[in-house]
């Protein structure tokens, strides 16, 4: 933290008060500081100074004319005055001009009880208005995009939405058209609002003039139950407010954490909920097609899985997680499997990845403060949007430069300079290279990687300059081993003599951080302590803690399908569509003794499982996760189920296995992992309550070294696939009923132009993407968005299957395109 | 699609060269755009947007902030009176009145043979030569009825 | 006659520069580049001049408000007149446009300023035709370019075309305008001088401003002192319009008392009509009654009588004339110049037209006087840019100095209606 000296704060007076704030704040915010409420439309902090309402006029000793306090920084011995006579008159009659053309329809608006304007009018406002004329007609109520209403009538022009779009968003795709009093938001010749950030502009706008289709007419405000919960959908976890009535999720809100979302969410965290309602969800437990009770299940799938470990040693079990359930449900769930049932077949993903860095982490605040962003093998637009808008930020309001590094175009490359694409399947190399040059130490040749060794020394150069480099790296965005090099590429920026460097591993999923840190790993306790320290090991977790390397969940797919794995416990996972196998993996599950699904949604996975119980999720659930930053929040409830939540579920288990921990409630669990668990020590529910609290780096261990990787050769009429993310997957959580479904995509596959001359493919041609006897249908886009030699296929929806052309033993995977 | 004619082409080369960064360009391409189509199309917007790095929706914004860009077809010719002050002074009421009897149309409207439209104008600063009006890029200045006749024969 | 601007404005081919040089144009960039840049400055302030755009503002004085070495740097001629009343620019740009380049050059050489955009208002195309070949005999004679004159100073200058807004004349608007954007002001400070196009530090000035600068190089800042009164030095062009025998744009030194411009000048009042009123500085100025008419034509002795000298623009309105019809058109204008931007001005131009309109068609009510006189208060320096000012200024000098022309047509309101 740098401290605050004399030189960096003001001190001035308000009313009579004298107050000191830091340099540069507003007088607003000056005032807002010491309790001094000076009415605003158009000002908002995040936006900055615009001053066109002009309603937070004040005055200031020795200046002439009033002056709006929203543009005025604060200046030493400052003198403002807010209730003057002077002052009063003119906040009446900008009041009443503002009202002028307003309808007065408060009764039917769906901001009534929290709109600016009303309340503005009810304290500052004139007795009445002097306005005989008709108020100008404008367009009620006609959407501006499938989710947002707009009414033009409403609007006083305040500019906050378009600034949005301009300032926030950059999109600049909500503007202010026409001149003077005929001006008005719109889009481009009136096309649908319909960016990935768009429902904000519902939280800023101060009059009902945008409002949420469809919570409108649905519930009063007023009326509304609201939680302060976090979004459960990327690994951001953004804070939001979750409305509800009578137990149903009504409208979701921002809830400013600038330390996480700077007080933005994107659209699937405000629209992207109606999965809480639907028809879809896991209602109770069942074998096969009897329902049971909660305790029977739990009874039954323990002693199923007591019988297969009786017969085949605890091995023959596993458990494949997520990166979707809470820290405690993950913690418990490692816990039963390595204590009560003795084995380490505990993975949550198909990707290699080990916990800790050689560097320290960083939290999402740190964007803004790096003078430079190294971001590798990320797309934070499809896969954590709210660090896409926290970047550009950083990029286009601050000194921040962004490097970007991928196997792929992304719109985060607009932002970049410079941006460069390796060839996919090529990270290792690249990675090595630039450790190499770093550390003036001779590296592997850039053959094949699609970059020049003159980009390698001049990234390397740029790393050297900077005081502060953030390195924001996706590990599922990476192929084969090539963490590892990743890994050692941080701790060679770490050492560099001029430059401070932390990081984020931004995996996507909801709580991918938390899941590494839980131990939901084969070779990895908790905290991020390797198997391979026997004695931590098991002082931590007592003397039977097994310390024999379990297998990943690839492998366990892959045992089961031998038939070394009997019994399997799938939490919060889809293998059948989100694991590389196509057919295979459809074999080995059905080859299984037991198979166990515990999740929110019926999935494919859950259609073939003996044991399906269900998880409450997103909305129901409490506990914590731990997002990019480290930072470890509280997600809140803001509906109950018939179900109990999963931690009691678990405990319930493990009760079988003789684990007699009683736990009160949830925060019992995460009282007990701030106890176990490395780098949590902090984490307690007072501490987290407010904004959360990040947890303490954990220092990377090598883990399960690779072996040697097979050697990518080029095949012949072939190219190398990149799956890539996509924001609006069409999945079980945003299915066909969401409110999302108009931005749900067709299935494309992306060429580069010298390939797709090669094949003979148009642009918009229908064709279809083959490999290992699995094919996808996709739209030929002709983007460039790889290098030659390779195609970017985004998973746009379950449906679409594209991880069934992926064999899981592949690093990189070939695949052949025909019309 | 729209597609800027050659012609155009090589004068909006010279038209970014003038400035640093090439959103500048804006008002100077709108009115090319306008001058080929008669109007600017929101195909033209999408256009001037990509050449200059802005959103279509941006490129809209502008436009309608100009009054001089028609975002509609107009008449071949388009007269505009203008109707501040001094021209007030100096009767442009009864001259533009004159004209659109003469034409056989009201104010804002464009003939059927699509050849003339007429608009009023805020002050188009030729106050000392009132009353003014502009016939595309031409100023009339000192106007009477027999001058308007005049103009009006003139144009093919 | 003093002619400073005017002197030979009517020779045949002006606009070449040939003619140009022949009649001494241009003679004062040699006499630049011997002195040192701030030097012109200190010129330009011992010569008094002020802003001819409105403001009035020492041009001088801005030149050196200019950010330090901070570069590049900008200038910006406006030439983007569109005060209702004023075509004194149009005038310059048509008849001597070489004037201008000189006096840009000049500027630019003073505040080492290496680019310089002329921003003509829309309709001017004509002029802007005019303007851009002028640029370009002043690029072949090697007065424009790199190194002129072997100086070392290099100026690339273009000019650049509005599309039909007033508020682009507002000079944070230009620049906004000039950026490829919604001509909407911008917040003050950063001033263009420290901050202006591509936020760089911008001089902004108007047209017959800069057409001055070449006759204080040549002459010296005391000629051009001379000339004038006390404080209001020089001369000025004003655009006379409305019910005068000969409207034209006349050079007249500051000082010189407005009956004698109506008079000596612009022929007098026609049709042997009485003066009324007359609106001294354009139509962002307060309008005065026939009283006053022998005020004298500067700067402190139009705001001593309550208005300002604004653009010279001097509207002339015989005793024929009802000034509500009058104010109807003017606050009509600012309702559509309006940029929108800023509630005060945005609503409020719109409301008092509402009832303008209402008191002109005879429907008006005796309370609206009030209402109007206080809608004009609550946007009297509220507003986001001098615009919403600009606006009150007729409908309250009106009601002052004319209250006798609302109270007729509300009079005939109150007949029945048949
Ligand atoms: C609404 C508005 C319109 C203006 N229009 C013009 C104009 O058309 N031409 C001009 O030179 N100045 C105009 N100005 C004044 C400019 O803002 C600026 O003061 C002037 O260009 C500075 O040049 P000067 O110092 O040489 O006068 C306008 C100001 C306002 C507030
Ligand atoms: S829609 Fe709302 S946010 Fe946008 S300008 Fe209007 S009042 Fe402001
Ligand atoms: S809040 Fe200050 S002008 Fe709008």
């Amino acid at each position: 933290m740098e401290t605050t000296t004399q030189q960096d704060t003001v001190t001035l007076t308000i009313d009579g008060k004298t107050v000191t704030v830091p340099k540069g704040t507003m007088v607003v915010d000056a005032a807002k500081t010491i309790d001094i409420e000076i009415p605003v439309f158009c000002y908002l902090e995040k936006l900055g100074p615009f001053g066109c309402c002009r309603m937070c006029l004040v005055e200031v000793e020795k200046m002439p004319k009033l002056t709006t306090a929203c543009t005025l920084a604060v200046n030493h011995d400052m003198v403002v005055k807010t209730t003057t006579e002077k002052v009063v008159k003119a906040q009446q009659g900008m009041l009443e001009f503002t009202l002028l053309n307003h309808p007065l329809d408060c009764p039917v608006c769906d901001k009534g009880g929290e709109c600016p304007l009303q309340d503005n009018t009810f304290k500052f406002g004139p007795p009445d208005t002097r306005m005989e004329y008709q108020r100008q007609n404008r367009d009620k109520a006609t959407p501006l995009s499938p989710v947002i209403t707009i009414d033009r009538e409403r609007c006083i022009a305040c500019q906050r939405c378009t600034r949005y779009s301009e300032i926030i968003e950059k999109d600049q795709a909500l503007v202010m058209l026409d001149r003077g009093f005929q001006n008005r938001v719109a889009t481009f010749n009136d096309q649908p609002y319909d960016t990935r950030f768009s429902g904000n502009v519902i939280d800023i706008c101060p009059v009902g003039a945008l409002t949420n289709t469809d919570f409108r007419f649905t519930a009063r405000a007023w009326d509304l139950t609201n939680a302060s919960t976090l979004c459960g959908h990327c690994g951001c976890n953004c804070n939001m407010t979750l409305g509800t009535r009578l137990n149903e999720m009504k409208r979701i809100t921002t809830r400013p954490n600038d330390a996480v979302d700077d007080g933005w969410i994107c659209d699937k965290a405000r629209w992207g909920y109606d999965f809480t309602k639907s028809k879809n969800r896991i209602q109770k437990p069942r074998k096969g097609d009897e329902t049971l009770t909660i305790q029977d299940a739990c009874r039954q799938v323990a002693a199923g899985l007591k019988k297969i470990v009786e017969q085949y040693g605890a091995d023959g079990v596993g458990f494949i997680g997520s990166g979707y359930g809470l820290n405690e449900e993950l913690y418990l769930y490692q816990k039963l499997f390595r204590t009560g049932i003795g084995t380490n077949n505990i993975d949550h993903k198909t990707y290699l990845d080990t916990p800790g860095l050689p560097v320290p982490q960083w939290d999402l605040p740190a964007v803004e403060a790096a003078d430079l962003v190294l971001l590798i093998a990320s797309d934070p637009t499809e896969e954590l949007p709210i660090l896409d808008l926290r970047i550009k930020k950083a990029v286009t309001r601050l000194a921040t430069q962004l490097v970007t590094l991928n196997d792929q175009t992304t719109l985060m490359d607009d932002y970049a300079t410079p941006s460069l694409r390796y060839n996919i399947g090529s990270d290792a190399a690249v990675f090595s290279a630039l450790s190499a040059v770093l550390s003036g130490q001779p590296g592997p040749g850039l053959e094949a990687t699609g970059l020049e060794s003159g980009q390698i020394q001049s990234l390397a150069d740029t790393l050297k300059a900077a005081k502060k480099v953030c390195v924001i790296y996706n590990p599922a965005g990476l192929t084969g081993a090539s963490i590892h090099h990743l890994k050692q590429l941080l701790s060679v920026i770490g050492q560099l003599p001029d430059t401070e460097c932390g990081a984020l591993p931004s995996a996507p999923a909801t709580n991918a951080l938390g899941a590494m840190d839980m131990g939901v790993l084969p070779d990895f306790y908790p905290g991020g302590l390797p198997l391979a320290d026997v004695a931590a090991s098991q002082k931590d977790w007592g003397e039977n803690a097994p310390v024999k390397p379990g297998w990943t969940a690839l492998e366990m797919i892959e045992k089961a399908r031998s038939g070394e794995l009997k019994a399997l416990v799938i939490f919060r996972s889809n293998p059948l569509v989100d694991f590389p196998g196509g057919a295979a993996v459809l074999e080995a599950l059905q080859n299984l003794e037991l198979l166990v699904v515990h999740d929110i949604m019926e999935t494919e996975t859950s259609r073939v499982a003996h044991f399906v119980i269900p998880s409450n999720g997103p909305g129901f659930d409490e506990g914590t996760t731990t997002n990019i930053g480290g930072r470890v929040q509280q997600r809140t409830r803001g509906l109950v189920s018939d179900n109990p939540h999963d931690w009691k579920i678990i405990a319930m288990i493990a009760r079988e296995f003789g684990d007699e921990t009683q736990y009160k409630n949830v925060f019992d669990v995460t009282a007990e992992i701030a106890s176990k668990v490395n780098g949590y020590a902090g984490i307690k529910r007072k501490a987290i309550r407010r904004e959360g609290k990040t947890r303490e780096t954990i220092a990377s261990v090598n883990g399960r070294l690779p072996e040697a990787e097979p050697t990518v050769a080029d095949v012949a009429g072939s190219l190398k696939l990149r799956v890539a993310d996509f924001l609006f997957c069409h999945d079980k959580i945003l299915d066909a009923d969401s409110h999302l479904a108009h931005q749900f995509k067709p299935s494309s596959v992306h060429l580069h132009e010298q390939d797709a001359s090669a094949l003979g493919v148009k642009a918009g041609d229908e064709v279809t993407v083959f490999a290992e006897g699995w094919s996808v249908k996709a739209e030929a886009v002709i983007s460039n968005r790889c290098n030659p030699g390779g195609v970017v296929l985004p998973k746009i929806s379950d449906q679409q299957g594209v991880m069934g052309l992926i064999h899981p033993d592949h690093a990189v995977q070939w695949v052949q395109i025909k019309k | 699609m729209f597609v800027f004619s050659e012609a155009a082409e090589s004068r909006i080369e010279k038209i970014l060269a003038k400035y640093p960064f090439k959103k500048s360009a804006m008002l100077p391409l709108l009115t090319l755009a306008q001058e080929q189509e008669g109007y600017v199309t929101p195909e033209a917007m999408i256009e001037i947007g990509k050449r200059l790095g802005a959103s279509p929706a941006y490129v809209e914004s502008v436009c309608t902030f100009y009054t001089m860009y028609f975002t509609k077809p107009v008449g071949k010719y388009v007269i505009k009176f203008c109707i501040n002050i001094s021209c007030h002074l100096n009767g442009c009421d009864n001259l533009m009145d004159y004209t659109t009897n003469k034409l056989g149309i009201q104010v804002g409207e464009t003939t059927a043979d699509k050849k003339f439209t007429i608009l009023r104008e805020e002050c188009l600063a030729a106050c000392s030569e009132a009353p003014v009006m502009q016939v595309n890029n031409k100023y009339y200045v000192a106007l009477t009825p027999e001058k308007v006749d005049q103009v009006l024969a003139a144009l093919k | 006659m003093t002619q400073i601007l005017f002197k030979g404005i009517d020779t045949p081919n002006l606009t070449s520069i040939d003619v140009y040089e022949k009649q001494g144009g241009y003679a004062a960039l040699a006499k630049a580049f011997a002195k040192e840049p701030d030097e012109i400055v200190e010129m330009v302030k011992a010569s008094g001049l002020r802003g001819r755009g409105g403001a009035g503002f020492p041009c001088g004085l801005k030149w050196s408000f200019l950010a330090k070495d901070v570069f590049p740097r900008y200038l910006c001629c406006n030439s983007d007149e569109s005060e209702p009343g004023t075509c004194k620019d149009r005038e310059l740009l048509m008849k001597t446009p070489h004037l201008c380049i000189e006096g840009m050059i000049l500027c630019a050489y003073a505040c080492r300023i290496e680019t310089a955009y002329n921003y003509i208002r829309g309709e001017f195309e004509e002029y802007g035709e005019i303007m851009d070949r002028a640029i370009a005999e002043a690029y072949e004679r090697g007065y424009l370019g790199k190194n002129i004159m072997g100086s070392g100073f290099n100026l690339e200058m273009y000019t650049h075309m509005g599309a039909g807004a007033y508020i682009c004349g507002e000079e944070s608007a230009l620049l906004t305008s000039l950026e490829g954007g919604r001509g909407e002001p911008r917040m003050k400070p950063p001033f263009p001088a420290v901050e202006g196009l591509y936020a760089k530090p911008t001089i902004v000035n108007n047209t017959e401003t800069l057409c001055v600068i070449p006759f204080i190089v040549n002459n010296g800042p005391e000629a051009y002192a001379a000339i004038g009164t006390e404080k209001s030095k020089g001369t000025k062009l004003v655009s006379v319009s409305g019910h005068v025998n000969k409207p034209g744009n006349y050079e007249i030194v500051l000082g010189t008392p407005i009956s004698e411009i109506i008079d000596k000048f612009a022929g007098g009042i026609r049709n042997g009509n009485k003066l009324k009123a007359f609106i001294p500085g354009g139509s962002s100025v307060p309008m005065l009654p026939a009283d006053k008419v022998d005020t004298p034509y500067d700067y402190e002795s139009l705001v001593a009588a309550g208005s300002m000298l604004g653009s010279g623009a001097l509207i002339v309105m015989d005793d024929t004339t009802n000034v509500v019809a009058e104010v109807l058109r003017i606050t009509s204008f600012y309702m559509h110049e309006s940029c929108g931007k800023c509630t005060p001005c945005r609503e409020g131009t719109r409301w008092m037209h509402q009832i303008l309109l209402e008191i002109q068609n005879k429907v008006g009510k005796p309370e609206q006087l009030d209402l109007l006189t206080d809608i004009c208060d609550n946007m009297s320096f509220k507003c986001f840019c001098p615009l919403g000012d600009a606006a009150i200024a007729p409908v309250l000098s009106s009601i002052k100095y004319f209250r006798a022309d609302y109270e007729e047509l509300l009079a005939s309101a109150k007949a029945p209606v048949a």
